[in-house]
């Protein structure tokens, strides 16, 4: 104990720089954290909203609801929870692939590279409600160009309606691609120039084929950068919102439902406080595993070499 | 000398103080009624003529539609606004949360002054909690031009808007006859609604205890909806519009018909002026007639400090010739106020269709869970769309979703307190 202050009275400077920093995170994280952890547990409504204190408690009548399956908002949450593993597996998996071949690509010297590498980061620095908007009126059934070049190459016989019924997550999950492979395409390439020149050198002595170098050389040594991007990715899709809402509506029906527009929906559409923040929850505990992973991952140290 | 000055300057101060005391401001959210150059400019006007006949300055703000449900519901707990513009829908809904001011309306005229449906949609368990400003009800638009070069009449049933329509896709090809709203639409259950209840139908039971909308009226009401992507005389496409896509598949003249509303009138005016257009009454239905009543009130906040300001405000909103104004001159809605129909105006064109539209047209009940009710039905509404997209649309599956929906909407109504 003695220790620990002394520790403290050592590092004071720095504690009293991060004070603010700290009431920050406390006022805008913890503290609306810590209220939606407990209004989870309270039937707060429509006719308790205006004083929120006076919600009845139903203990985990809120999480029971949003994870029995035979429940309406349950059982859209669980399929919620299933279309975001189901799109974050597409986007994630297709995104790293063409980032990776792109990577490989501007890994090597050409003239215009930096321009090429400049101009293939556009996607990634358009903001999402510009994009979307676009690639909502590009898969528009009647108008979009979606449709037009499909008629045209012969792919499809008749226009389809793409932003409704099954086919609508596989609209999100390729405009999503589009977005997202920049980045990791990005990260690939800064994991691919760490790679020492010489370990390509000796393998060619050795005879290796250009095949044998990607795999027991590239691939291997991008495998601890690859984590990172993969837990960091997954965070991220798990929190999709914006492609969702921007693309088909707050309701974007059951087949590309996701969690964060169902609770956007139940809490501040119908007022559902309770069992929104309740689902919030889940979602958080799901996320913080993938956190822990996170951070086990950069801790210092305990990165792969 | 000093001392003077000081006394000088406290004297001022003070004086100024008090002044401010005095002048009470009140805040007023309005919706975008109007296009925002020629709204606030006409609330600017309108808050100059205010404050010269009651010293009550008035800081008013357009908020978009979008917007408005979650900025009013933040409102009924932090004191930010004093008196709003909400849907009709939405009255009864936040009337529920103890956050609206409870209204007398005589204070406002009395009841008899107010058209029915809309005075009704500012009621909560009996108690008024809102002041009727402007009405809308959706009718048919339909193209002249494209009407006389298929050579179809006007329908007044359904049968004759299949006629029509099928006359009109011959001419012009699938699709071009009708557009209506799809998952998109917020207010998909507006236009539903109008058919269910021309199918002899109605959304709730009279004691508003069970949900009665998936009988055979609520069937035949969904399928002839589904029917008119069916039959080709709406495109596909309008299972994934919204109203405003559908509105404007009409307004720039792709498309002959299409149930919209009198605030339409301004988008015609300035997307295509040329528009040979004409009104009438939603086609009748196998039982008769039927409308939905819609529009906007007025209501004043419980937490609002300025409570009687408010109300002036809002009295001198409904005033006859300012309401006559901001519905005739500004925004093409009607008047909820019935005194504002003298105004020969309404007698003429397609406001004595809009009118005549109104008079028997239906508000939806006055419950605080409608929010719920609603959401329940568009929802399953946007899932038999969905199926109809995905090509596994059969005979049942209006009655499997609408009966989920009614399922739905008895547990919401069994909340209602």
């Amino acid at each position: 104990m003695h220790l620990f202050i002394q520790k403290i009275k050592k590092n004071r400077i720095a504690y009293y720089l991060i004070i603010p920093a700290l009431i920050c995170m406390i006022l805008v994280h913890i503290l609306p954290m810590l209220w939606g952890f407990i209004i989870s547990f309270s039937d707060l409504d429509l006719y308790t909203i205006s004083d929120w204190s006076k919600a009845p408690f139903i203990g985990i009548g809120n999480y029971l609801e949003g994870l029995d399956i035979n429940s309406p908002t349950g059982g859209r949450f669980l399929r919620s929870l299933w279309n975001i593993t189901y799109y974050g597996i597409a986007v994630i998996s297709i995104g790293y692939f063409i980032g990776l071949g792109v990577a490989l690509i501007l890994n090597q010297e050409f003239i215009g590279r930096t321009i090429v590498r400049g101009l293939i980061l556009l996607p990634y620095i358009i903001p999402d409600s510009v994009a979307y908007s676009v690639w909502r009126f590009m898969f528009q059934a009647r108008i979009g160009i979606v449709n037009k070049y499909l008629l045209s190459w012969g792919l499809i016989s008749e226009t389809k309606v793409w932003l409704v019924g099954d086919k609508s997550i596989y609209a999100v999950m390729v405009a999503s691609i589009w977005k997202g492979w920049p980045f990791t395409c990005l990260i690939l390439l800064a994991g691919l120039q760490t790679i020492p020149f010489e370990l390509y050198d000796a393998a060619k002595i050795d005879g290796a084929s250009i095949w044998q170098q990607f795999r027991y050389i590239t691939f291997p040594l991008l495998m601890p950068i690859t984590s990172v991007l993969l837990l960091l990715s997954t965070l991220w899709n798990f929190n999709a919102f914006n492609q969702f809402y921007v693309m088909l509506g707050d309701d974007p029906g059951v087949a590309a439902e996701v969690p964060s527009t169902l609770i956007l929906r139940e809490a501040f559409n119908s007022f559902h406080y309770g069992i929104g923040a309740a689902m919030s929850v889940i979602l958080m505990a799901i996320m913080l595993i993938f956190s822990i992973l996170y951070i086990k991952k950069i801790r210092p140290g305990e990165v792969e070499h | 000398m000093l001392k003077k000055i000081i006394l000088l300057v406290l004297v001022v101060f003070f004086l100024y103080a008090g002044m401010a005391w005095a002048q009470e401001t009140i805040v007023f959210w309005a919706m975008p009624n109007a296009p925002d150059e020629s709204h606030l400019s006409w609330l600017e006007k309108a808050a100059a003529d205010f404050k010269a006949k009651t010293g009550i300055t008035v800081n008013y703000e357009i908020v978009g539609w979008g917007d408005a449900w979650s900025k009013i519901s933040m409102s009924l707990i932090e004191p930010i606004c004093d008196v709003s513009q909400v849907g009709t829908t939405w009255n009864p809904q936040f009337a529920a949360t103890s956050g609206l001011e409870q209204i007398d309306i005589n204070g406002f005229g009395g009841a008899d002054s107010f058209m029915a449906a809309n005075l009704e949609s500012t009621t909560y368990k009996d108690n008024y909690y809102g002041i009727p400003w402007f009405a809308e009800t959706r009718c048919l638009f339909y193209n002249k031009d494209m009407f006389e070069e298929a050579g179809a009449v006007p329908p007044t049933t359904w049968g004759e808007l299949v006629l029509a329509g099928e006359k009109i896709n011959s001419k012009f090809g699938t699709g071009r006859a009708f557009a209506m709203a799809g998952t998109n639409a917020w207010d998909l259950l507006h236009n539903w609604a109008i058919l269910l209840w021309q199918s002899g139908g109605d959304l709730l039971s009279a004691d508003h205890k069970k949900a009665t909308f998936n009988s055979g009226a609520g069937i035949t009401a969904m399928q002839w909806y589904v029917d008119l992507v069916k039959r080709g005389l709406a495109d596909q496409a309008c299972a994934e519009y919204n109203q405003p896509q559908a509105d404007s598949a009409f307004i720039n003249g792709n498309v002959a018909m299409c149930y919209m509303g009198p605030w339409n009138i301004a988008n015609i005016e300035s997307e295509n002026p040329t528009l040979n257009y004409g009104i009438v009454e939603p086609p009748k239905g196998p039982v008769g007639k039927g409308s939905f009543s819609g529009g906007s009130n007025l209501v004043v906040f419980a937490n609002s400090k300025h409570k009687e300001a408010a109300k002036a405000w809002v009295n001198y909103l409904i005033e006859k010739q300012v309401l006559v104004d901001y519905t005739k001159n500004l925004t093409h809605m009607l008047p909820a106020k019935i005194e504002a129909f003298e105004d020969p105006y309404y007698n003429t064109g397609v406001w004595k269709v809009f009118k005549e539209t109104l008079s028997y047209a239906t508000a939806y009940p006055p419950l605080g869970v409608w929010g719920d009710i609603e959401n329940a039905v568009v929802s399953e509404f946007k899932n038999i769309l969905s199926t109809y997209v995905n090509g596994k649309y059969t005979e049942g599956t209006a009655k499997e979703y609408l009966d989920l929906a009614a399922a739905a909407v008895d547990r919401a109504l069994a909340k209602e307190k």
